[in-house]
């Protein structure tokens, strides 16, 4: 009996953000562990990616202390402007459980995870690199009301209009006016000014990120797969807030590992295992639940379409003249012509670049997770299915959320998903 | 002098409690269930009564509870767990003032029950679908890791890295994922403050459930781990009483609720 007495003694009660970062450091440290024993040898170079994660999540290490932290509450905002001015981009799109408990207090019980992870996260004010201003597009509903609400915590928080169509001429300039204003409202708050030089260099620096991007693509295109799906993730996650320089350099130690992987043959899945595509809402560390499920049930994701890693990287930006206002345009135009979230009213994009992934990648199918609550994915799970079954492609969607216990009927789905897939493959030899 | 007998049966140990007409305890006894509730519950009864040197006509009234309390047919009386464990803890906490809410984990269930200012039963809540989060649990836990579950609590302390945890609600698939985590050779500390923490989480949810409100009391055997004592107070962000016997406070609340019964009935009325 004494002992416990003693123990209450010796050890004090967490504060609140104790505790959240306790729970945070424990969904990061499940992940982190699962992808580096729970399958084949995961390439060396990953290791710089995994040491990131667990530092800023398990140990809450500022990356940016000398830098102006200018946060983003979705991919529409160009990094190109805010690196031109010397800022650090940080998306603040979230992942984890325990910021979408402490956001369900804040926002409706059905509003979507990522919404409320986001917020809740912003509300504890718990930030190792606490953004300087926080740049909030007007993409779907919720995140366009999260934005206000956020600003009511205390944050400088500016909207960024965004038109919900894309095909119109209207749309094409309006987002162009937005982003020129934006870049005058960053300027402004950094003192600086963006010119041909700083932007054309952030411009083709980005440019080369997303060459690596592609590069690390290509290998996923072959038979002999050198890496995982779920890494990939990690790789393209780190783009939220890594320094870009230390991510470039880490990059290409990994492409130049998976060119040597490629030689000797090393497959980081089995023989017979089904090739997916991965479309939907965004994974984001720590919530890797599906795509971990996947490649935890044979199957390997060969390529993705989402917001968090496939559509940060996939368009380069096409400049016609390199003079400022014209490189502001441009990248207007690719932030908004080449988005492909279900946002729009028209979203035939999207389509497209599933099933030329699927061919391009040869994929046996197609996994679709929607967030519970993230309607937009929800109401384009039925044209996204028919297109898919006109193609003769297979197709599974999936509802869920952020919260870890319905792991088990997840992976049997999964699993009988990816068993229809072999038994598909096997007859058609 | 009269003395009164609360005779807690439980899942997985049998816990009896002496008081005397004051309400003061006398004595307690614990000893395992095993397969026979109704002869270990007598024996138990009968070597605590010699040990105290009373003879078996001083007890006056004799209140069961518990999971076996209908098997124990000599009881006066026989009340349900809930009741006995909220008199029992209002009656154990005096020093430590107001008890609101009180978490019992027991070997196969676990309650957060929710009293009123006069320490009656408000609300009260259950899990008593599985074993996730009770004794058994820990168990299990225990064994997988083939520590004894008295070592849980100093483990618990020395952990230095991240709590690993333990996603799994159900003890049989926990047990793989234990089994996985040592595999890999992740420090035994670290797991088990995992354990303590995915425990303490499902806990505090169902606290929740009935309201959290200060004055928290805790008690059955895993109270005895200030390993989930600790895990428990750092998910519910305040102290909680831990009284000095904690697996006794419901044979001591059915002993309680023994001499109020004799004294109405004998009052004559």
């Amino acid at each position: 009996m004494t002992s416990i007495q003693e123990h209450k003694q010796k050890h004090k009660i967490e504060t609140p953000n104790e505790k959240q970062n306790r729970h945070k450091a424990m969904e990061a440290i499940k992940v982190l562990n699962t992808l580096k024993e729970g399958f084949k040898e995961p390439p060396k170079a990953m290791s710089y990616f995994y040491d990131l994660f667990e530092e800023v999540y398990c140990h809450q290490k500022a990356l940016h202390t000398d830098k102006v932290k200018v946060g983003t509450m979705c991919i529409q905002i160009p990094s190109e402007i805010i690196y031109a001015l010397d800022g650090v981009p940080i998306r603040l799109c979230n992942g984890f459980y325990t910021d979408d408990e402490i956001g369900s207090d804040l926002l409706p019980q059905k509003a979507c995870p990522l919404v409320k992870a986001s917020v809740g996260h912003l509300s504890s004010k718990n930030l190792t690199d606490k953004p300087d201003m926080i740049y909030s597009p007007t993409t779907c509903d919720q995140k366009t009301k999260a934005g206000t609400l956020i600003s009511s915590f205390g944050y400088d928080v500016v909207d960024v209009d965004f038109p919900r169509t894309k095909e119109s001429e209207i749309s094409r300039e309006f987002f162009r006016r937005s982003i020129r204003d934006f870049s005058v409202d960053l300027s402004h708050k950094m003192g600086r000014k963006l010119t041909k030089k700083n932007l054309r260099a952030s411009i083709s620096k980005i440019g080369y990120a997303q060459s690596l991007y592609h590069r690390l693509s290509e290998f996923r295109k072959s038979k002999i797969v050198p890496i995982l799906g779920n890494d990939m993730f990690i790789v393209t996650n780190a783009f939220f807030f890594d320094k870009l320089d230390n991510w470039i350099e880490a990059t290409e130690k990994l492409v130049q590992e998976l060119e040597q992987r490629v030689k000797e043959n090393l497959h980081v899945a089995g023989k017979v295992s089904p090739r997916i595509v991965y479309t939907g809402s965004p994974p984001i560390f720590p919530n890797y639940k599906i795509p971990l499920i996947i490649e935890d049930s044979d199957a390997i994701i060969v390529a993705d379409e989402t917001c968090s890693s496939n559509r940060m990287f996939n368009d380069r930006v096409a400049v016609d003249e390199w003079f400022v206002n014209d490189m502001i345009d441009s990248l207007a135009d690719k932030y908004l012509k080449a988005c492909t979230c279900p946002v729009f009213s028209k979203n035939d994009d999207r389509i497209r670049r599933i099933i030329e992934l699927v061919r391009s990648h040869n994929a046996d199918g197609v996994i679709y997770q929607a967030f519970a609550g993230c309607t937009v994915y929800e109401l384009e799970q039925r044209s996204v299915l028919e297109a898919m079954e006109k193609e003769g492609i297979s197709i599974l969607y999936i509802e869920s959320d952020y919260s870890p216990s319905q792991h088990g009927q997840l992976s049997t789905r999964v699993e009988a998903f990816v068993e229809s897939l072999k038994i598909k493959n096997r007859n058609r030899k | 002098m009269k003395y009164f007998a609360g005779i807690d049966i439980g899942s997985t140990a049998i816990k009896i409690t002496i008081i005397d007409e004051n309400k003061e305890m006398v004595g307690h006894r614990i000893s395992g269930s095993g397969s026979m509730f109704y002869k270990y519950a007598q024996q138990t009864l009968g070597d605590l009564l010699k040990d105290l040197n009373i003879s078996d006509e001083d007890v006056c009234y004799r209140v069961a509870t518990g999971y076996g309390r209908k098997l124990f047919k000599e009881a006066d009386e026989n009340i349900s767990e809930i009741t006995a464990n909220a008199i029992g803890a209002v009656a154990a906490a005096k020093e430590f003032g107001a008890i609101k809410t009180i978490i019992n984990i027991g070997g196969q269930d676990s309650k957060a029950i929710s009293l009123d200012d006069q320490g009656n039963v408000v609300n009260f809540a259950m899990n008593d679908r599985c074993a996730a989060g009770t004794g058994k649990f820990l168990d299990a836990c225990a064994m997988n890791l083939e520590i004894g579950v008295e070592e849980l609590g100093e483990r618990h302390f020395n952990a230095t890295g991240t709590p690993l945890s333990i996603n799994s609600t159900c003890a049989v698939f926990a047990e793989s994922e234990i089994i996985g985590l040592l595999g890999n050779s992740h420090s035994v500390e670290d797991i088990v403050s995992g354990v303590h923490y995915s425990i303490a989480k499902r806990i505090v949810k169902l606290v929740k459930r009935v309201g959290v409100k200060e004055g928290i009391y805790f008690d059955g055997g895993p109270a005895l781990n200030g390993g989930l004592v600790n895990a428990i107070e750092n998910e519910i962000g305040q102290k909680i009483f831990i009284p000095k016997h904690p697996q006794v406070t419901t044979s001591f609340g059915a002993a309680i609720l023994g001499v109020d019964s004799y004294n109405y009935q004998n009052s004559g009325l």
